[in-house]
C-alpha cells in the first residue's frame, strides 16, 4: 500500500474503532441496572469486549500512521473533540429500555459478522490476523443477543410491543451501517469488503431471524443520517462525560 | 427464600480436559440455554475453562453425610432407570466434583448406589444430576465461548501507579520521594 492508501485504510480502522468504542461506552451504562445480576455482567463484559475492540483497531490505525501505538487509543478516545469521531448515529443513541439496547447490540453484532469475515481475509496481514480474532469473540455475542431478542420477541405482549417499538425506531438508523465507511472508497481491491455488499448479507439474514422472533423489520423508511461527519444531539454529552476524568488531568500516571 | 422470579441452576466447570469437573456456583436463567450462557459470563470470563456444565437446581437430588447416616426409608427402584452423575464435597471448603456415573431409577437411589460404589470416598454432601437434566457447552463452540478469556491479559493492581501513589499519601510521604 502507499501513503494515500495507508491513511485511507487508519482512516477506516478509526470509524471502526469509534463504532465499537462508543456503543461499548453506551452500553456500559447499564452496568448496576441491568435486568438481572446474571445479565448485569454479561452486558457489561460485551461493553468490555467492544472498547477492546476498539482499542486493537486504533493500534492497527497507529501503526499506518507511523504514530506510537501505545499513545494513540487514548489520545483518540479521550482526546479528540466529538465532532472529530466518525461513529455512526446508531450507536450514540440514548440506551433507551432494555429492549432497545439488546436490539441495537443484536443488529449491530449481526452485522460486524459479515464485516469481520470479510476482514479476516483482507490481503493486509495484520488487519485479517486482528479480525480472526475479534470475529471469534463476536461469534459469542450473538449467541447472546440472538438469545435475548427471540426470548423478548416471543416473550410477552409488553415485551414483543417493546422490541417491536425498538426495532421501528432503530431501523432508520441501522441502514447508515450499508453506508461505505471513510477511506473505503481510496482503498484497492481485497483489503477490506464493500459495506453495500455486507449490507445486503445482513439484511437477509436480520429479516428471517426477527420475522422467527414475531418482529418486523419496517419497509424502506426515509434514510438516516448516514454521513459520519453528523452527529445526533446526544453526541456531545457523551463525549464529555467519557472524556471528563482524563482531561481534568492528561499528563496523570493511571 | 427466593430473590428472583427465575429458577436457579447450578454450575459444573472443568478448567482443563485433564482437570476435575467441578461444582462452581450457580446463576438464575429463564432457561437452561440462557443457563449456560449466563454461566459463561459469571464463571469463565476470567477463569480457563474448557466445558461448562448446568442443570435446574430442582433435578438435583442433594443428600449430606448425616441424612444418610441418619436413615431414610430405601428409595424406591420402580420406574425406568437413568444415568445419573453422582458429585461429592470433599471436605467442607472444597467445591464438589464430579465422582462417576451411575445408572438407578432415582436420585436418592443414585446415591445409595453410590454409597457402595464409591465407598472409599469420604463424602460430607451428595448430589445427584440426571444426565438427561445437564446442558453442557457444545466443544464444537469451545473456541468462542472460551478461547477469548486465555488470550486476554489484566493489570494486576500492584502494577497501577496511581496504587503506590495512595499508599506514599496514606503513609503521610511526599510522591517524590
Amino acid at each position: 500500500m502507499n501513503a494515500k492508501q495507508k491513511a485511507a485504510l487508519a482512516e477506516y480502522l478509526i470509524a471502526l474503532a469509534d463504532d465499537e468504542l462508543i456503543l461499548g461506552h453506551r452500553n456500559s451504562e447499564w452496568t448496576g441496572h441491568a435486568p438481572i445480576l446474571e445479565e448485569d455482567i454479561a452486558f457489561a463484559n460485551l461493553a468490555l469486549d467492544e472498547i477492546g475492540h476498539a482499542r486493537l483497531w486504533y493500534e492497527l490505525a497507529a501503526d499506518l500512521l507511523g504514530v506510537d501505538r501505545a499513545r494513540f487509543p487514548d489520545q483518540q478516545v479521550f482526546f479528540r473533540p466529538a465532532a472529530d469521531f466518525r461513529s455512526l448515529q446508531l450507536v450514540e443513541l440514548p440506551k433507551g429500555d432494555w429492549a432497545f439496547s439488546m436490539l441495537r447490540q443484536y443488529l449491530f453484532d449481526a452485522f460486524e459478522q459479515h464485516r469481520l469475515t470479510g476482514l479476516s481475509e483482507s490481503s493486509h496481514m495484520p488487519l485479517a490476523e486482528i479480525a480472526v480474532r475479534v470475529r471469534n469473540e463476536e461469534l459469542y455475542h450473538l449467541r447472546h443477543t440472538r438469545a435475548w431478542v427471540t426470548r423478548l420477541g416471543l416473550g410477552t405482549e409488553e415485551s414483543q410491543a417493546r422490541m417491536q417499538a425498538a426495532l421501528n425506531a432503530l431501523c432508520p438508523y441501522a441502514r447508515g451501517l450499508g453506508a461505505a465507511l471513510p477511506g473505503e472508497a481510496d482503498l484497492p481491491l481485497g483489503i477490506v469488503p464493500e459495506s453495500a455488499a455486507l449490507y445486503a448479507a445482513w439484511l437477509d439474514e436480520v429479516s428471517a431471524f426477527l420475522a422467527e422472533a414475531g418482529l418486523k423489520l419496517p419497509g424502506e423508511t426515509a434514510l438516516a443520517e448516514t454521513e459520519r461527519r453528523a452527529h445526533s444531539e446526544h453526541m456531545a454529552a457523551l463525549i464529555a462525560e467519557m472524556q471528563e476524568v482524563a482531561r481534568l488531568d492528561p499528563e496523570a500516571e493511571w | 427464600m427466593s430473590d428472583t422470579q427465575w429458577p436457579r441452576y447450578e454450575v459444573f466447570q472443568q478448567e482443563a480436559p485433564d482437570k476435575p469437573v467441578l461444582h462452581n456456583g450457580s446463576v438464575h436463567a429463564p432457561d437452561i440455554e440462557m443457563a449456560l450462557l449466563n454461566a459463561r459470563d459469571v464463571f469463565a470470563r476470567r477463569p480457563e475453562a474448557s466445558q461448562l456444565w448446568v442443570a435446574a437446581a430442582e433435578r438435583i437430588t442433594s443428600r449430606t453425610r448425616e441424612e444418610l447416616a441418619a436413615g431414610e426409608p430405601a428409595p424406591s427402584t420402580a420406574g425406568e432407570p437413568q444415568t445419573y452423575c453422582l458429585f461429592g464435597k470433599l471436605a467442607q471448603q472444597a467445591q464438589a466434583s464430579l465422582l462417576g456415573e451411575v445408572q438407578a431409577a432415582s436420585g436418592a437411589a443414585a446415591i445409595a448406589t453410590a454409597q457402595t460404589d464409591f465407598e472409599a470416598q469420604k463424602v460430607l454432601r451428595w448430589w445427584a444430576v440426571p444426565l438427561a437434566a445437564l446442558l453442557k457447552s457444545d466443544p464444537a463452540e469451545a473456541d468462542p465461548m472460551f478461547a477469548p478469556a486465555r488470550e486476554k491479559t489484566y493489570k494486576d493492581q500492584a502494577e497501577y501507579p496511581v496504587v503506590t501513589m495512595m499508599r506514599k499519601l496514606r503513609a503521610g510521604k511526599r510522591l517524590d520521594e
